[in-house]
């Protein structure tokens, strides 16, 4: 993601450009609501453009150039966004507004698609026994770390992870040439 | 991005899969997710491989079998065959009856227990002590001892009454229950259970499947029946052994013919 190029977009009022930063943006944003905050797609949805809106704001306003504030900024105010809509929520539940808000701890497969999940599951299907095996072994073994799988498998630690990131990228290649289809 | 860069980030994704990072590294993985969003790519699928090896993924590897083709006086031989075997058959049929114990289970393995997954952040006490005490009650349950296990689950049903804490605890409770075989606690435990895990199919299942079976146990046997068509319909990984006691009991209780308790699930076959 080149940030100076999203800012010249921004000053720039390029369209084209500033819809695709746009949408890379919103879907980082909303991975970020649905796995750190336990938010639910729709309010993540609208948390994610409001944040956007307001970075957007910002940047125009010459209040924000640098990559990493704008980073630091999407991420905070999509939180707070997210929190503020929370609060609304009680609000029209209970009369007395708890005034602390206890985060709750990341929930990663809030990340997980239903459809991409089970192309996924069939393109595990499709690997080599060898590789089934090795992937597996990593995943069962969720304590161990990359000497032991590769202690286990008799091979160089560099090499299990070489392995590791070659079966993932089959994966991922597979799952996404599958969406295309 | 550097080899090395992209190695080390790949091992943060692992340990954040892993629950290893703490606060400030998870924040900081995410800024780079932000600088990088195909990094989300990776973590979707590292947690998606996770999700389905954890499942039990049981791989077909079946390449697809060879077709042979048979001619013509092939196929006439072939039907003449089977039309003679299903004569022979019906001459010599005779009915086996079967017993409701051989559709039930008489002990719920381990492996069975809940657990909390561990996808989580360190630094989330509040969660994190309830996600100890499930795994210190398997622990205990591991070393066989049961007591402490009880009363670790009677801890987490007291103090967390909340998703998912609360129904996996009722739902341990329950197991330990049955398998000492204090019916009567195993049926309060798994119905709380399967209650409170409205939303979450694989639990409810779970839970539902094991109070069909306690109910068996008790001779509640149209209580059994609810129980039962409620796994069944959760569609898991319970599913066939719930509509073969479904329609076991629905046989023995004469409710419905044999053969079409499919249908009176609501569900396709």
């Amino acid at each position: 993601m080149d940030y100076p190029k999203f800012v010249t977009a921004v000053l720039e009022n390029d369209r084209k450009q500033l819809n695709e930063f746009s949408e890379v943006l919103t879907r980082v944003l909303i991975k970020f609501l649905l796995v750190r905050l336990d938010a639910n797609p729709a309010d993540a949805q609208d948390c994610a453009q409001n944040t956007l809106m307001l970075v957007i704001d910002k940047i125009r306003a010459n209040k924000l150039n640098n990559p990493d504030s704008i980073i630091y900024y999407l991420f905070t105010t999509a939180k707070n966004d997210y929190l503020k809509l929370v609060a609304k929520h009680r609000e029209s539940h209970f009369e007395e507004v708890p005034d602390t808000h206890i985060a709750p701890a990341d929930q990663l497969e809030n990340i997980l698609d239903k459809e991409r999940q089970s192309i996924l599951k069939k393109c595990m299907e499709l690997l080599k026994p060898k590789q089934l095996k090795y992937i597996s072994y990593w995943f069962e073994h969720p304590d161990n770390d990359a000497s032991v799988v590769a202690a286990h498998f008799k091979i160089s630690v560099n090499n299990a992870w070489t392995k590791k990131h070659r079966i993932l990228q089959v994966l991922k290649d597979c799952v996404q040439k599958k969406l295309q289809q | 991005m550097s080899t090395s860069n992209k190695k080390d980030i790949y091992g943060s994704i692992q340990r954040y899969i892993q629950g290893q990072l703490s606060e400030e590294e998870i924040e900081a993985l995410w800024v780079e997710f932000a600088k990088d969003p195909t990094l989300l790519d990776r973590l979707e699928i590292e947690v998606g491989v996770k999700k389905i090896i954890q499942e039990g993924m049981a791989p077909s590897h079946s390449k697809g079998a060879k077709l042979l083709f048979l001619n013509n006086w092939g196929w006439h031989a072939a039907a003449a065959v089977a039309i003679l075997l299903v004569a022979v058959v019906q001459v010599f049929r005779v009915d086996t009856p079967t017993q409701l114990s051989e559709f039930i289970i008489t002990g719920i393995p381990l492996d069975q227990v809940e657990t909390t997954d561990g996808i989580r952040s360190k630094k989330e006490m509040v969660v994190l002590e309830a996600d100890s005490l499930m795994n210190l009650g398997f622990a205990a349950l591991v070393n066989d001892n049961k007591e402490q296990a009880l009363s670790l689950f009677n801890q987490v049903i007291a103090s967390y009454d909340e998703e998912p804490y609360a129904s996996k605890a009722y739902l341990n409770r329950g197991i330990i229950h049955f398998n000492d075989g204090v019916f009567e606690s195993a049926v309060e435990d798994f119905i709380e259970a399967a209650e409170r895990a409205s939303d979450n199919r694989m639990i409810s299942e779970k839970a539902y499947w094991y109070l069909a079976n306690t109910y068996v146990n008790t001779g509640q046997l149209e209580k059994a029946l609810e129980a039962v068509s409620e796994a069944y319909k959760r569609d898991g990984v319970f599913r066939k052994p719930a509509l073969l006691l479904y329609q076991k009991l629905s046989y023995d209780l004469g409710n419905v013919d044999y053969e079409q308790a499919p249908a009176s699930l609501g569900e396709k076959e």
